[in-house]
């Protein structure tokens, strides 16, 4: 690794300021387990490294029907794949959360820090472009609060302007929402998802998101819209399970190639639509 | 950059300097001579380099020497007491869970992290916790048995 600064901040302001003045030369991180390994592999080389979890207050799993879920910046995929309100209302996200890397990395990666990556197969994305989950954003010149959907623009590419950072991310709580989260990976324990999908039904209709198949995760509205307007029967199952291979791209990868992802993703459809009817 | 960093590692305080690009691993083997944590992948992969850290286990490879700072940590140095062994640890040797005996340091730090936390896991749920372990030697099954003897005999308390 190349040498670097590391800050510490204990303070919101202190740390949007600092990435304020060092902007591209500065990287934050929180749980780490993705920015060390790319200092490692210098595919990063930045002259500051801005550590977050000196900054109490953001890292709290808050729950309550009319705010919904709040995922604090620190949280991390062990304490949202332990904690109560995710498991109760959330299960498809505790069920991301807790099928990421192995042990050792839950107890340190943290949701927040999945989606900053940006990384098309990140877990813990579709449960929560299924719920529409809003980022807050922080800077000195204020508070915004940025879509999911908005947030990610392309592989490692996310909506922030300078000096701004993630403190949070907002689930709306979406009562009687029945979903199901698979992740398809090489093997079951500790690796990279080669698909990775969550179907959602709610009391306003079906949502299915898909992860690892294009260079964002993505929603399926045409797929979502088919559902939404006639009753669940088998044919209409087998016509969305092919309608979603039409609204993703994936690519060939070290993981699978892109037929493969793309009868997999017919088959996460068929399979969940079948277990939720 | 160099910084001071103060923790404490298997109960005894320390106060280092490390640079800011170090790796708490490479602390804790080039600096302290504790070498029974391993470097296997250095990339959070293999789990040889797990150690416990605020009663948690991590990958110590994945952690910045200054993020130590003002925390407890154990390695697997810290679990015999002198010449006594932990009964996990003689479970290991009882069922011969370990070949080369690479990855076995990490595979107790993990077991033990996991069995302070949850005295009674089941066959799946040691399989999931101990899932970021590595070990190209014993085919696993021997590990868990090992484990399951632990949690058998009640070792563990809540
Ligand atoms: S050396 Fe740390 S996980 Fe392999
Ligand atoms: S005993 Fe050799 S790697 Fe596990």
């Amino acid at each position: 690794m190349r040498d670097f600064v590391y800050l510490a901040p204990e303070t919101l302001e202190e740390a949007a300021a600092l990435k304020l003045e060092h902007d591209d030369k500065a990287i934050f991180m929180a749980g780490a387990t993705d920015v060390i390994i790319r200092l490692r592999d210098h595919l990063i080389a930045p002259d500051y490294v801005i550590d977050l979890k000196n900054i109490p207050d953001i890292g709290s799993i808050t729950f309550s029907e009319t705010a919904g879920l709040r995922i604090g910046a620190l949280a991390t995929m062990t304490q949202i794949a332990t904690n109560e309100h995710v498991l109760r209302h959330y299960p498809y996200l505790a069920e991301a959360a807790a099928y990421v890397g192995g042990r050792q990395i839950r107890n340190r990666a943290t949701c927040v820090g999945n989606i900053v990556n940006a990384s098309p197969l990140a877990d813990t994305a579709t449960p929560l472009y299924c719920h529409d989950a809003v980022l807050e954003l922080y800077s000195l010149s204020g508070c915004r609060e940025v879509p999911i959907q908005e947030f990610i623009l392309f592989v490692r590419k996310v909506a922030l302007n300078p000096g701004e950072l993630v403190t949070g991310i907002r689930v709306p709580y979406l009562p009687g929402a029945m979903g199901i989260f698979r992740k398809i990976a090489r093997r079951n324990e500790v690796d990279l998802s080669t698909v990775c999908g969550t179907v959602l039904k709610t009391d306003n209709g079906w949502r299915i998101a898909m992860g690892s198949v294009a260079p964002t995760p993505l929603r399926l509205p045409k797929t979502e819209a088919l559902l939404n307007a006639q009753p669940l029967n088998d044919a209409l199952i087998t016509e969305a399970a092919a309608l979603a291979a039409t609204e993703v791209n994936p690519i060939d990868d070290v993981r699978a190639d892109r037929q493969y992802r793309l009868d997999i993703v017919s088959y996460l459809v068929r399979d969940a639509l079948t277990k939720l009817r | 950059m160099e910084y001071c960093v103060k923790f404490c590692v298997n109960d005894e305080p320390v106060e280092l300097t490390v640079s800011g690009s170090q790796t708490l691993l490479h602390v804790l083997r080039e600096q302290l001579g504790l070498t029974g944590t391993k470097e296997g992948c250095g990339a959070g992969e293999c789990g040889a380099c797990t150690v416990i850290m605020d009663g948690q286990a991590v990958n110590a490879c994945l952690i910045l020497a200054p993020e130590a700072n003002g925390k407890v940590i154990s390695t697997v140095e810290g679990l015999a007491r002198g010449e006594e062994l932990t009964p996990l640890q003689e479970s290991f040797i009882d069922h011969s869970a370990l070949q080369c005996g690479f990855c076995t340091p990490g595979m107790l730090m993990s077991a033990e992290a996991m069995l302070r936390e949850n005295p009674t896991p089941t066959r799946e749920e040691i399989n999931r916790n101990m899932s970021g372990n590595l070990c190209r030697c014993t085919g696993y099954k021997k590990i868990v048995e090992a484990i399951e003897d632990v949690v058998a005999k009640g070792v563990y308390q809540k």
